[in-house]
């Protein structure tokens, strides 16, 4: 068997025993899958909210991840069931911080500014701070299709929009962002 | 530029228009530079986008999660929680145990397989200093061992559930495959101190978990 391939099984095996131990109750394995998928929930987190709420939501997806384990089943990865888990707490974050949906719909106006900003200082702006500066719904459109890779229509489910929207978000935030890369 | 094509430049990139839509679209492109240029740009978003790297959190979390998973974790709740694995998956957690195990036992492998062993083995009290070239011989006692463990589990599992059976043969296979491992190694390597330990040691576990698996087995009759 190929190193690589051996050393994957090994992470997958022990990732799995970890999450069947956690469910037993064992906050030590529970540990070990925190250390292991902290810096994913994370980064996704603050991604898709803002920084400055990143740290109580992120140990908010590990509380409720602790309370429902006995409901991972293993049909899928963990670190799926895991992400998919800090999404719907993301989005219902949104919801109970108000975010309503029609700002969602309406939320091409400050992309407007976003682009509309001039080259050169853009330029010097990092990735990672010009994703941050988009409207919420633009950003977490981005966020859910090109980095996470969820397609349209699961995204428009997620956010209670229709495709249309979500492709039209996407599209307005990818024209944001390409006066944002590194050259 | 036209927005009328350029707001189609998203759905393009992602292979979602029509044939049709496509080939209008790039006979626009081949005529409109700003078009093109724009449409680069796109990709090299989409590319940006995906080679983000994830970062972990400056503080470290896991304070605030254990004291409120500590408040959770009442006695009745781990009581439901354990009666509750016990009585779905007793196997899963003896998998999930002997997973860890070679785990642990695998990373080693690696950090010792490009090394020769300098060291003498111990194996079952015994020292020993296998020869370059040598097949592994002092496996017959455990090996006879699991074959009458085998051939009992054989007979009593069908006192088990189907799902505990089916998690008991997963955990073997998942044995007899790091055994088969540690036994393609050591013909490589007959002299690794560590791999004849880990061999011994794996077929330990297998042997704990056949005498397990019998006794449970055997409460149920």
């Amino acid at each position: 068997m190929p190193r690589q391939v051996l050393e994957d099984t090994l992470t997958a095996d022990s990732i799995a025993a970890d999450s069947a131990l956690a469910a037993s109750g064992d906050a030590s394995a529970f540990e070990r899958l925190y250390r292991t998928h902290v810096a994913r929930v994370h980064t996704l987190v603050r991604r898709m909210l803002d920084a400055d709420e990143a740290d109580d939501v992120t140990q908010d997806v590990f509380i409720r991840a602790w309370q429902k384990l006995s409901t991972f089943r293993g049909e899928s990865a963990f670190g799926t069931w895991l992400h998919r888990l800090a999404v719907n707490v993301v989005l219902a974050r949104r919801k109970n911080v108000g975010i309503e949906r029609g700002r969602f719909i309406n939320a091409e106006a400050p992309l407007e500014g976003v682009t509309s900003k001039p080259v050169t200082p853009e330029l010097s702006m990092d990735f990672e701070e010009a994703l941050a500066s988009l409207p919420e719904g633009a950003r977490q459109v981005f966020v859910l299709h090109d980095v996470e890779g969820y397609r349209h229509e699961e995204i428009a489910r997620m956010l209670g929009v229709v495709p249309g929207t979500s492709k039209s978000q996407l599209h307005h935030a990818r024209m944001a962002l390409r006066r944002h890369l590194e050259r | 530029m036209n927005d009328q094509w350029t707001n189609r430049l998203s759905e393009y990139i992602d292979g979602e228009l029509d044939r049709s839509e496509r080939a209008v679209l790039e006979a626009h492109l081949a005529t409109c530079g700003q078009c093109y240029a724009t449409l680069g740009e796109l990709r090299q978003v989409v590319a940006r986008a995906k080679s983000l790297e994830d970062t972990p959190p400056t503080t470290d979390l896991w304070t605030g999660i254990a004291r409120a998973i500590r408040s959770e974790q009442t006695p009745a709740r781990r009581d439901r929680l354990v009666r509750r694995r016990f009585s779905l998956t007793v196997g899963q957690l003896l998998a999930a145990s002997i997973a860890l195990v070679l785990l642990s036992g695998g990373s080693a492998w690696f950090a010792l397989q490009s090394s020769q062993s300098p060291e003498p083995t111990r194996i079952g009290g015994s020292t020993q200093r296998p020869r370059v070239g040598q097949v592994v011989t002092w496996t017959g006692h455990t090996d006879a061992a699991i074959a009458d463990l085998q051939t009992a589990l054989a007979q009593n599992e069908k006192r088990l559930d189907t799902a505990t059976v089916r998690i008991v043969r997963e955990a073997l296979a998942i044995i007899d495959r790091a055994i088969a491992d540690a036994r393609i190694a050591l013909q490589k390597d007959p002299g690794n101190a560590y791999l004849n330990l880990h061999l011994a040691d794996t077929m330990r576990r297998k042997v704990e978990l056949l005498r397990r698996v019998n006794d449970m087995a055997a409460a149920r009759s």
